[in-house]
């Protein structure tokens, strides 16, 4: 199956491959950045082939859960884990708002030196997804960037004329 | 970044207004839906407020069966819903399943690009830890 969506971030960050691997690889610096400006409690992080990451992460009286298992592990180079939702007992789930999206998704990241910078590439393929699961992801990946930026004005438009007819 | 601000936005108002009646939207179908252009058209005309199909069919230069059909489309994935006493039976648009559908891809979208930010920050603490010869 070579057809199947990737998700892929590039992103270059300012500062030497070691330091960055220390921010992806030690919980406290980890939980300072991960996640979309929520935050982030990391419940377990063994890092070692089979080892689990177990993240929750708050917002308002919400929390979304999430199950990392290691895969490999190259110091300084690759990062692979198995990534999934899963309930309050950290039981691998379906994603309560989007029940196709896939189970289980590996994620690779791979850091380079560039001079004095470090590359990140970051992967996300859904594994041993079924037919449903694969469409959705893809649908999702494919959605990015053009259906959303006008999924925003709709609402945008929406909610200005809801204000004007509140005042 | 644009996106965080909105996601933050979408997250913390949102989301509270329509307090997870979300969890029943189907996504998966207002994603197809909305794949749509014409479709997307149809969404941003009832956002000025409900229309019949006659009223609908009209920018777009289209029959009003196939306006019908998208229509259906639309109320099958919960963006819209028509009343169903009038004659001309007008279609709304309902916001809540829009709200809930444009959150959470936006959440996802957002994820690992605010991440990264963040990281970029982290890192920058650690640089200047780094040179005052403490290590974070």
């Amino acid at each position: 199956m070579s057809n199947i969506s990737e998700y892929v971030l590039d992103r270059t960050f300012d500062a030497p491959r070691e330091l960055v691997w220390r921010a992806w690889t030690n919980p406290d610096l980890l939980q300072r950045w991960y996640g979309p400006g929520v935050e982030t409690i990391i419940h377990k992080f063994n890092l070692v082939p089979g080892g689990l990451w177990l993240n929750e992460m708050k917002w308002g009286d919400k929390s979304d859960l999430s199950k990392m298992e290691f895969k490999e592990i190259v110091p300084q180079e690759k990062l692979v884990w198995h990534h999934s939702s899963t309930d309050a007992d950290w039981n691998v789930c379906a994603n309560p708002m989007m029940p196709d999206w896939p189970r289980v998704i590996l994620t690779t990241v791979t850091f380079e030196d560039s001079g004095q910078k470090t590359n990140v590439k970051l992967t996300w393929v859904p594994l041993d997804a079924t037919e449903a699961e694969i469409a959705c992801f893809t649908g999702a990946i494919g959605h990015m960037g053009k259906g959303w930026e006008s999924g925003y004005a709709i609402l945008d438009e929406m909610f200005v004329e809801q204000q004007s007819a509140r005042q | 970044m644009a996106v965080d601000i909105r996601t933050n936005l979408y997250n913390f108002s949102v989301m509270e207004q329509i307090s997870y009646t979300s969890s029943t939207v189907n996504l998966d179908a207002v994603f197809s839906a909305l794949a749509d252009p014409t479709r997307r058209a149809i969404l941003s005309r009832l956002a000025d407020g409900q229309a019949s199909v006659n009223e609908i069919a009209a920018p777009f230069e289209m029959s009003q069966p196939a306006v019908s059909r998208h229509l259906k489309v639309l109320e099958r994935a919960g963006l819209i819903e028509r009343e169903v006493d009038e004659q001309r039976r007008p279609a709304k648009l309902k916001a809540d399943t829009m709200a809930a559908a444009v959150e959470w891809l936006s959440e996802f979208e957002a994820f690992w690009g605010a991440s990264f930010d963040r990281l970029d920050d982290v890192l920058s603490q650690m640089k200047q830890a780094e040179t005052r010869g403490t290590k974070l």
